[in-house]
């Protein structure tokens, strides 16, 4: 069985831009490689999978090894056949952690040698932490390291139009009762507040498991989300019915919500901010992680066109200015020399400096050149984790997969479309118990 | 790969096997000299060959599968630890199962019987028009689309805009054009489980026109044309005369698309991922087996009742097939 | 008598052509979609293709970069249109509240007193007398006529730059072995389990006829884990195209075997007993009587299991890996109908590539197909 695993907090990530690291800049050099082949499989698909190809051609230009990528929109359902039958790629891209737990308690993936955790611990701002999350156990109930975190992203933020806002006369909500004000005010003017979308193929419903969970931090203190994750606190609790409800009183409300309540599971979270930019525009805020730019129509402009405010906390509830977040992780299903040779490069600056220069791509990496970031707003990002006085990782990337990318996405589905929040409550608590 | 490469593996492919056969009965016909005396064992060894690549293929691909996973259901999620009956308790208590179970009647009651009647009364209506052949190739089309393609194309039907937006879906264009709301039809509960058999009911009516044509032409025209002379309308010819005639061939349409129907898979796979519960046993079953963990034993106890759902109407259909035989 | 018949004639042809319209509206809907503009199709429906539309949209006018100076004025002048064709604006608005403010021809004001005036061709020019501070320039809201506009630009975007090209080709690369090699191996199987006598002849067929009932889903796990112990011990990779083509032969043996079976024992025993009098080997009677007797019956079978494969998605998503040099049709349009659900121009035309071989095939050869079909389920 998946050993639980142990959230962290990290105000230390926001030293992610300033301090020297133990890898010397400039570009990734490697040893020669050539006649071998490395296989990467992720859930990244369309804009994203081309700038994860341009990465590992980074990779195949300076050792000669022959790159692959191919991923997925039912990539928790394949990446579990490939598994079992052992034909998995070389490394694979987990968006949750408790997948990857998964994975390495059925024997599917091979630890990483001390000298890549060695690399971690050094180069990621609060590393230890990043090692605790890719520290899972094998088929023999054995700790053991296996993955790095590639990519991070901050989930509690709203995006919007500046210039939606200026017309209208909206000003940025400080506090969650001032945004409930502020949805209210936009409704009565005849605008819709939000666009919410939760499609995403097989892993539908996923975007409302964030915003359950922004909401949890919001509400409660930390340690009932440590509890919530390990089901120390079972998830019928009524503390996450209060959240749900909270999270209905905006998606269920038909005046809340870019093409009534019916369009919220329906719409698809790449398509859903288009809302934002319409004429006219059909939604004023859009809530959901700093990866989605990548999906805003070409040719906007970040700071300019679009911008980001953070999630706000209750004003009343003495919560501090609790955030989100969480990453994709990649673990290696060999030990073979290319694919080791991979993750060290994962390890250099030069890849993750790539992808920030795209943008919707953040970094624990100590040793990355801040001024490679595609915008100011990317740099802001950075501000919102220093300024957070709790962090904590997406729960739902944290559970079980069974609950966090099954039970739980399907639950919110079936949420948004009319059952009611015990009953849902109550089903992902039996596949807790379930798994047990 | 390049072009070049695949074309090199595809031929290579190929002619391993037409080798295998071309140089095993080459070897045979050179190395048994004497016909007569070892006869039965040349027919012997030749049967070999013959039937060596078919029934190993068989084997690994059907055979050895299904004991494989009659092991597993009786065993945990990892194929680890004996379990016993425990996934089939698990499974006649699951509300997602029971669930799966009564989506799979309803597609069973409904796709087989609409389709076979759509079938039979198009191939009525074709019959003798002179643009006939041209109609039924339009009913047949979808046949020839993939369950994916199809799901796509519905798509356009059946996409959902908020009120007041403009409607790019053709059903909810319609009702929006005589003045009521568009829904979003995949997820109202129930009834969008007869929106996806909507789907497979226009791909299966195909097969069953294609048949129940060739069968009414089978029907002899004496018979017809006496009723017709007595005065009966083509309506009561219709029922009197030619489903009683045609009745084996209705059976057995309505059983292989029951059959098909059992299986069905792609559709909801492709837009509902068994969501809003549209689930069926099929989608279930590839559910626990890969998703969020996978359980291989929970997994196997889904495709032993879909097994265990066809055996009946197959045995029942080689029943009747053999029954024809001796005729 | 004649009035009669033809009144039920009429009436039946009217019903007839009823179901026609129902049928064949759907794909022909999708037709249409794949070939219209993309812009236009995002925000309308294909019923509305032949008539103009009114498109909203939202532009930005440059900033203090590309300001000049005339006759005491700031200018900032412009195209928002980039000599695309046939749109017209109609009216435009200076704030995201009111998009309709002002028709073409009147002057938009703004906030700090400038100007702006809009034609209908898309020029734009902004005047101000104070000199132009921001570098971001203020957005105009358009609504414009745009008239119906037909294009084989989402083909060529599909085929070239969404891998479907590539798509296309492995799922052919694909489908002929997985169609021929089936029909190479069971036609030896279907003819031995006719004319050849051997111990277990019988329970073999009825094995055959069981094996229909299986669902492939049982197999996937089985057979997958074996083709990596394979591979493992070859040194190759489990997931491969033979891999596929096995898998589509093992699960289109039985229905196989079984169609051929049925032709091969339906033709005449004479010709056979003759030829073995004559002292030919089972062999020869297979490659000279049988095979070119079995034509049409090959002709049929070949193009069912050849449309199942095409179509087939599970089984490809399965045993092949999803990289573009490996993902077939099917899939890589599963891919494209979850994460470009808004791009439809890449989905309908990317549905409609992924249909026309089989739709080919269909017209060209309805009759093997039907034949086939037919063979499997009526007597005679």
């Amino acid at each position: 069985m998946i050993k639980t695993i142990k959230l962290f907090l990290a105000s230390a990530i926001a030293i992610l831009f300033f301090n020297s690291s133990a890898f010397a800049g400039g570009h990734y050099t490697g040893p020669d490689l050539s006649g071998q082949k490395v296989t990467m499989f992720g859930p990244w698909l369309a804009p994203e999978d081309a700038t994860m190809r341009e990465v590992m051609d980074i990779f195949s230009k300076a050792t000669g090894a022959e790159v692959e990528y191919g991923g997925s929109d039912s990539f928790e359902q394949q990446v579990m056949i490939d598994l079992k039958a052992g034909s998995a790629a070389d490394l694979v891209v987990f968006p949750q952690p408790g997948l990857a737990a998964n994975a390495a308690a059925m024997g599917g993936l091979a630890p990483m040698g001390n000298d890549i955790k060695q690399l971690v611990l050094d180069n990621y701002a609060a590393g230890q932490s990043w090692v605790d999350l890719s520290t899972y156990a094998d088929e023999n109930g054995n700790d053991q390291f296996y993955a790095i975190f590639f990519r991070t992203n901050v989930k509690s933020l709203v995006w919007y139009s500046p210039d939606n806002f200026e017309d209208n006369g909206y000003e940025i909500p400080g506090t969650m009762e001032e945004l409930i004000a502020l949805t209210e005010q936009m409704a009565s003017d005849g605008n819709t507040p939000w666009c919410i979308g939760l499609g995403s193929g097989a892993a539908t419903g996923w975007p409302a498991t964030d915003w359950m969970e922004d909401i949890m931090l919001r509400t409660h203190p930390p340690s009932v989300y440590d509890d919530w994750v390990s089901n120390d606190m079972p998830f019928n609790d009524p503390k996450v019915l209060e959240a749900m409800d909270f999270f209905g009183s905006f998606a269920l409300n038909d005046n809340y919500v870019n093409g009534g309540s019916k369009a919220v599971a329906t719409t698809d979270f790449r398509d859903a901010p288009n809302g934002l930019f319409t004429s006219p525009a059909e939604c004023m805020m859009h809530r959901q992680a700093s990866f989605i730019p990548a999906f805003f129509p070409e040719g906007l402009e970040a700071g300019v066109d679009y911008d980001f405010f953070y999630f706000p906390a209750f004003s009343t509830k003495d919560l501090g200015t609790p955030v989100l977040g969480a990453g994709t992780v990649v673990a290696a299903t060999n030990d073979n020399q290319a694919t080791v040779e991979f993750m060290k490069f994962l390890m250099h600056p030069e890849p993750h400096e790539h992808w920030m220069a795209k943008g919707g791509f953040l970094t624990p990496h100590k040793g990355v050149d801040g001024s490679k970031y595609a915008s100011d707003t990317f740099r802001k990002l950075g501000e919102i984790l220093t300024g957070a006085t709790t962090f904590r990782f997406d729960a739902s990337d944290l559970m079980p997969g069974a609950i966090g990318a099954g039970s739980f996405w399907t639950g919110m589905v079936d949420y948004t479309n009319g059952k009611s929040a015990k009953d849902v409550a109550d089903s992902i608590q039996a596949s807790w118990d379930a798994i047990k | 790969m390049s072009i070049v490469s695949l074309f090199l593996i595809v031929c290579l492919g190929i002619l391993i096997f037409i080798a295998y056969f071309h140089i095993s009965n080459f070897i045979l016909d050179h190395f048994v000299n004497n016909k007569s005396k070892k006869f039965s064992q040349e027919t012997s060894i030749r049967a070999v060959i013959f039937i060596a690549p078919a029934f190993i293929v068989l084997f690994i691909f059907i055979l050895y599968p299904v004991f494989e996973t009659v092991r597993l259901s009786f065993y945990d999620k990892f194929g680890r630890d004996f379990v016993g009956l425990y996934n089939y308790i698990w499974a006649f208590k699951d509300p997602e199962f029971r669930r799966g179970i009564l989506n799979n009647l309803g597609w069973l009651l409904v796709v087989p019987t609409l389709s076979t009647f759509f079938g039979l009364v198009i191939a009525k209506l074709a019959d003798k028009i002179w643009w006939g052949t041209f109609a039924k190739s339009i009913i047949f089309m979808p046949m020839a689309i993939s369950f994916v393609g199809a799901g796509v194309i519905w798509k356009f039907i059946y996409e959902y805009r908020g009120p007041g937006d403009v409607q790019i879906g053709l059903l909810n264009a319609i009702i929006v054009f005589f003045g009521f709301e568009p829904q979003a039809w995949i997820t109202i509960p129930i009834w969008n489980n007869l929106f996806l058999m909507a789907i497979m009911i226009w791909i299966q009516t195909g097969l069953a026109l294609v048949i129940f044509s060739a069968a009414l032409r089978g029907i002899p025209k004496e018979m017809l044309e006496a009723a017709r002379i007595d005065g009966a309308s083509e309506f009561r010819i219709f029922f009197s005369i030619i489903i009683p005639y045609l009745e084996q061939t209705i059976l057995v349409i309505w059983t292989i698309i029951t059959i098909l129907v059992l299986k069905i898979f792609d559709i909801i796979f492709a837009m509902t991922n068994g969501e809003w519960q549209t689930e069926v046993l099929a989608n279930l079953m590839y559910d626990w087996m890969f998703r969020g963990g996978g359980d291989s034993g929970r997994g196997s106890v889904l495709a032993i009742v879909i097994m265990l759902g066809v055996i009946p109407i197959m045995i029942w259909n080689i029943h009747k097939h053999r029954e024809e035989q001796k005729i | 008598m004649i009035k009669k018949i033809n009144f039920s004639s009429l009436l039946s042809q009217l019903l007839l052509l009823f179901f026609v319209i129902i049928w064949i509206t759907p794909t022909f809907g999708l037709f249409i979609s794949s070939l219209r503009d993309k812009d236009l199709l995002a925000i309308s429906g294909w019923w509305t293709s032949l008539t103009t539309t009114h498109v909203n949209e939202i532009y930005r006018m440059s900033g203090k970069e590309e300001q000049i100076e005339e006759n005491g004025y700031f200018i900032i002048k412009g195209n928002f249109f980039n000599n695309v064709e046939g749109k017209k604006i109609q009216s435009f608005g200076i704030s995201s509240k009111r998009i309709n403010q002002f028709k073409i021809g009147e002057i938009g004001i703004f906030k700090d007193k400038s100007e702006v005036n809009i034609f209908e061709n898309g020029d734009y020019i902004w005047k101000s007398l104070n000199k132009f501070e921001k570098k971001k320039g203020k957005r105009i809201f358009t609504t414009s006529l745009s008239p119906p506009k037909f294009t084989f630009d989402n083909y060529k975007e599909v085929l070239f730059k969404e891998g479907i090209g590539q798509a296309f080709i492995n799922t052919l690369a694909v489908a002929i072995p997985s169609t021929l090699i089936p029909l190479i191996i069971c036609s030896f199987f279907a003819y031995a389990l006719s004319w050849m006598q051997f111990f277990g002849r019988d329970t073999l067929l009825a094995i055959v006829i069981a094996s229909l009932v299986v669902p492939l889903q049982m197999s996937l796990i089985p057979i997958l884990t074996i083709y990596n112990d394979i591979g493992a011990l070859f040194g190759v990779a489990a997931k491969s195209y033979p891999g596929v083509w096995m898998a589509h032969t093992g699960f289109g043996l039985a229905s196989t075997t079984f169609l051929l079976r049925n032709f091969i024992k339906s033709l005449p025993n004479e010709m056979m007993e003759a030829a073995r009098v004559d002292g030919a080997s089972h062999y020869d009677i297979f490659l000279r009587i049988i095979l070119p007797l079995s034509i049409p019956a090959f002709a049929s079978i070949f193009i069912l299991q050849f449309l199942w494969v095409w179509n087939d998605l599970l089984v490809g998503l399965v045993f092949l890996d999803q990289v573009p040099s490996e993902i077939i049709l099917t899939a890589k349009l599963k891919e494209l109908l979850g994460s470009r659900g808004e791009n439809w121009e890449i989905l309908t035309t990317g549905a409609f590539v992924s249909m026309t071989v089989p739709l080919l095939i269909f017209f060209l050869l309805q009759r093997y197909f039907i034949r086939g079909l037919v063979s499997g389920s009526v007597k005679g």
